[in-house]
């Protein structure tokens, strides 16, 4: 008989499916919320009557809290994007990298700037436009800032973002960049605008983010991301086995970096603005502080940590006003000092470092 | 000849490259005018010495990375600023530090008894976390509602107006029940800081030695509460000159302190871990500035006036001059200059020749430099490298927050000014190359001349030779300036000037 031969596996189809019904899981969830928001937190007076369930459902969505909500999620959604790319330098390829705002702002600047007055280009040419410069940009100051190492790395790379800060501030380009006041009101194309059709630019938000959260998987996941990662671990081995890994790292600093711009421009849409301020050091600072807080090295872990730094940011500045952030400052220091592996690193790892945490504070009092 | 030229091949290059372009300079500008642009750069360089040479040393020693050196700048501004103008703010919140101080020199000194008496592991635990949670509740009764932004509305530009001493002040019960319960928050923090293994048996300190700074520190913290209005008094009509000189004192002792009680907290438990550390000083700098802004505003001050030795509403003709007459500014070359950045640059050229004989000819700078270059052949040689490592950083944040004291009169304080400092600091240090003392000078300086020739072509042009066209640049080309002069060093020396190979 044939069937002694053929053993019992399931098919490719479970397979896949018992290793990413999580994130399965989740993808439903985010594709229902607005529904979910609509039905919950969304003003049922919104609804036309008359319209049917599906316009009803919209308009309830894109009304009262559940508006207030789904741009929520839009903001956790693009800061996901923007910390998954920065991931991909400090997790996946040990790249401490103080400029990653860098890419994130001139994302956002390029977008507005072409489909602004002066260019005026149509809206599918700029976001291309916005990758084509973003690849460029990262290919230049990846080369550049690749030649040195660990903290050097992280300076130049602090050095060269504050470089397209202080341009972004800059009275020579007020034509285009509007020096300090930024740029507010650039035409957004009617039919993407957050403020008339959220709903909308939710899903567009979501596609985007699984493109990039696909494309970062597959790019971890394939030979030259073991490459990337085995150049985090020891870099002088990899080399030894054969790989130069500055090609390796330099292919990891362009894939963030377009990621990055890519979610500075969708943020510039968002918002319909952009301030020098997404340049400015402080972006870089929360992309690190999403990943520490999430886990570095996972890809969840960065999502994980945009969506608790955008709520813990909202909540904490509701309870203690403007002085928020130093709680914001002393809760991320305990996080770092007790769960040095992030919430999802932690998880995994299913080793709470809470005792450790404790001890190494214990001994202060002990003599060296 | 060649060794001479191998061994500082650096320093003689950029040498050279700086004095041809400023011999080109000279050619190009009236002598007044590229003395001043020179001075006003020596200024900017001394400032961002004082930040860097921490930084670097801090960095070169056990390779910490400190985000939070700005912080200390800022600390040691307000704080002496503070001194400077506003005493009663001193007089109303040192109580709580020497008590402190006190109570925990004394818990720490007895607090092995204590750990001892408490025999199991599970019962260490339990009692950390109880004295922790006690010390918490206590200090958070003390202080509730203690009125910092009352005693800080010392002038006009603060929000909601100056308030007189009177109305600011809490009644004498109020504090002194308030420094009382300091005192009695200071004896948990002790004992969670005493050693606790029972087979540690090294020699303490003698019992007399701990109750005599505990006592004293106990009475001088009650004394200055007692004598708070006549003291506020008292140095307000001081002279400005010795009130300077405290305002520096107390800046530096601040920043000191700090410096003490980051690398005990933060850093000593993850050495080993870089990222770490570097991330939690990361958290600290967005946490300081905060609580700073909490205790002094986020406003900020404009520059307080200079002390009266650079004061007097005239213009000496030469230094000689100016001993006697203390005049606000000095005539270089025919050019007013005014005589305080004179003082900055003197105070960064005393610093930088202290800690340069500090490293080369005391013991402990000897052990500093061997750490710097193996820091764990030192420890096996039997040294506590650990406790060198405190020094060092007491040291640098000392340095920043004397830098960011000196600095108040000429530039103002406000929250801000500490992270613009840092980043000029890194830039500085990078070029210099990390963890080399004569780098972080070099480079400071270099930043310092970009900065004021630049900000000079920026007001001024530029001729271009054969052309009768004038380019002028925005200050944005200032301020850019420095970072392209650290990336052209990186691109030909990856390491910095000065820096060691990898």
């Amino acid at each position: 008989m044939e069937s002694t031969a053929s053993l019992p596996t399931k098919s490719v189809a479970r397979q896949r499916l018992g290793e990413w019904w999580p994130y399965l899981l989740v993808l439903a969830f985010l594709v229902l919320f607005p529904a979910i928001a609509a039905l919950t937190i969304g003003d049922s007076t919104a609804a036309q009557p008359g319209a049917g369930f599906f316009e009803q459902l919209v308009q309830r969505a894109e009304s009262g809290y559940a508006k207030f909500w789904q741009g929520m999620v839009i903001q956790m959604l693009i800061l996901g994007i923007f910390a998954m790319s920065y991931d991909l330098l400090l997790g996946y390829t040990g790249i401490l990298s103080f400029g990653h705002a860098m890419f994130f702002g001139t994302g956002g600047y390029a977008i507005a700037i072409l489909i602004g007055r002066n260019f005026n280009w149509p809206f599918g040419l700029a976001l291309i436009a916005v990758v084509v410069i973003a690849l460029v940009q990262s290919l230049v100051f990846g080369v550049l800032s690749l030649r040195v190492k660990g903290v050097y790395l992280a300076m130049v790379t602090l050095a060269f973002a504050e470089m397209f800060f202080i341009l972004a501030e800059a009275g020579d380009f007020r034509a285009y960049t509007g020096a300090d006041d930024g740029l507010h009101g650039f035409p957004v194309p009617a039919y993407l605008s957050a403020t008339d059709h959220r709903t909308r630019f939710y899903y567009l938000a979501l596609i985007f983010f699984v493109a990039v959260f696909l494309m970062t998987k597959r790019l971890v996941d394939s030979p030259t991301g073991r490459v990337m990662i085995a150049s985090r671990d020891n870099e002088n081995r990899a080399m030894m086995i054969g790989f130069n890994t500055f090609w390796f790292k330099l292919i990891a600093f362009v894939a963030a970096g377009v990621f990055a711009a890519l979610a500075g421009a969708l943020f510039a849409l968002y918002n319909v603005s952009v301030t020098p301020s997404v340049l400015s050091v402080g972006r870089t600072i929360d992309a690190l502080a999403m990943t520490i807080i999430g886990g570095v090295g996972t890809l969840v872990g960065p999502v994980l940590g945009a969506a608790i730094i955008q709520l813990l940011g909202y909540w904490l500045e509701r309870w203690f006003g403007a002085n928020w952030t130093l709680v914001y400052g002393i809760i991320f220091m305990l996080i770092v000092i007790f769960l040095p592996y992030g919430i999802v690193g932690t998880l995994r790892a299913r080793s709470f470092r809470l005792r450790e945490g404790w001890r190494r504070w214990r001994k202060l009092g002990d003599r060296d | 000849m060649t060794a001479l030229w191998k061994n500082n091949r650096g320093l003689l290059i950029i040498t050279a490259i700086v004095v041809v372009l400023m011999a080109g300079l000279l050619q190009s500008l009236e002598p007044k005018v590229w003395m001043s642009i020179m001075l006003s750069g020596a200024t900017l360089a001394a400032l961002y010495f004082l930040v860097a040479s921490g930084l670097s040393l801090i960095f070169g020693l056990m390779d910490v990375l400190n985000f939070a050196h700005g912080v200390l700048f800022v600390l040691g501004a307000y704080v002496g600023l503070s001194t400077f103008m506003n005493p009663r703010l001193l007089f109303n919140t040192l109580p709580f530090f020497f008590v402190l101080v006190a109570a925990i020199t004394v818990a720490q000194h007895f607090g092995r008894i204590f750990w001892r008496r408490i025999g199991t592991e599970r019962g260490r635990r339990v009692a950390t976390a109880a004295l922790l949670l006690l010390a918490a509740a206590v200090l958070f009764l003390a202080l509730r509602g203690f009125p910092i932004r009352a005693l800080n509305a010392f002038n006009i530009t603060a929000v909601g107006g100056a308030v007189t001493t009177a109305e600011a002040q809490e009644p004498m019960a109020t504090m002194l029940r308030r420094v009382t319960m300091v005192l009695l928050a200071g004896l948990p923090i002790g004992l969670l800081l005493a050693p606790k293994q029972t087979k540690d048996e090294l020699p303490l300190r003698p019992v007399w030695q701990t109750l005599l700074i505990a006592g004293v520190a106990v009475v001088i913290g009650y004394a200055l509460l007692l004598v708070r209005d006549p003291g506020e008094t008292f140095m307000l009509a001081m002279s400005t000159d010795v009130r300077f000189v405290l305002a520096i004192i107390l800046g530096t002792v601040a920043g000191a302190l700090a410096g003490v009680g980051i690398e005990t907290a933060l850093i000593r438990p993850f050495y080993g871990n870089p990222v770490t550390q570097l991330v939690l000083t990361l958290g600290l700098s967005i946490a300081g500035i905060d609580l700073i802004e909490a205790i002094w505003g986020e406003e900020g001050n404009p520059p307080m006036s200079p002390p009266s030795l650079f004061a007097a509403n005239c213009r000496s003709d030469s230094l000689l001059g100016w001993f006697s007459e203390h005049c606000q500014s000095i005539d270089v070359l025919g050019r007013a200059f005014p005589t305080y950045r004179l003082f900055i640059i003197v105070v960064g050229i005393l610093v930088f020749i202290a800690v340069g004989v500090l490293l080369r000819r005391t013991r402990i700078g000897m052990i500093i430099r061997a750490g710097v270059q193996d820091s764990e052949m030192v420890q096996a040689l039997g040294i506590n490298v650990r406790r060198v490592f405190t020094f060092v950083f007491a040291l640098g944040s000392a340095l920043a927050a004397m830098g960011g004291v000196i600095a108040a009169p000429y530039l103002g304080v406000f929250p801000a000014m500490g992270g613009i400092f840092q980043l000029q600091a890194f830039i500085a240090v990078v070029i210099g190359g990390m963890g080399s003392y004569v780098g972080a000078a070099v480079g400071t300086i270099i930043l310092g001349l970009a900065r004021a020739f630049g900000d000079h072509f920026v007001a001024a042009g530029i001729n271009v030779p054969f052309l009768d066209t004038v380019i002028k640049g925005s200050p944005a080309i200032a301020r850019a300036s420095t970072v392209l002069i650290m990336a052209i060093v990186l691109l030909v020396k990856p390491a910095g000037i000065f820096g060691k190979k990898e």
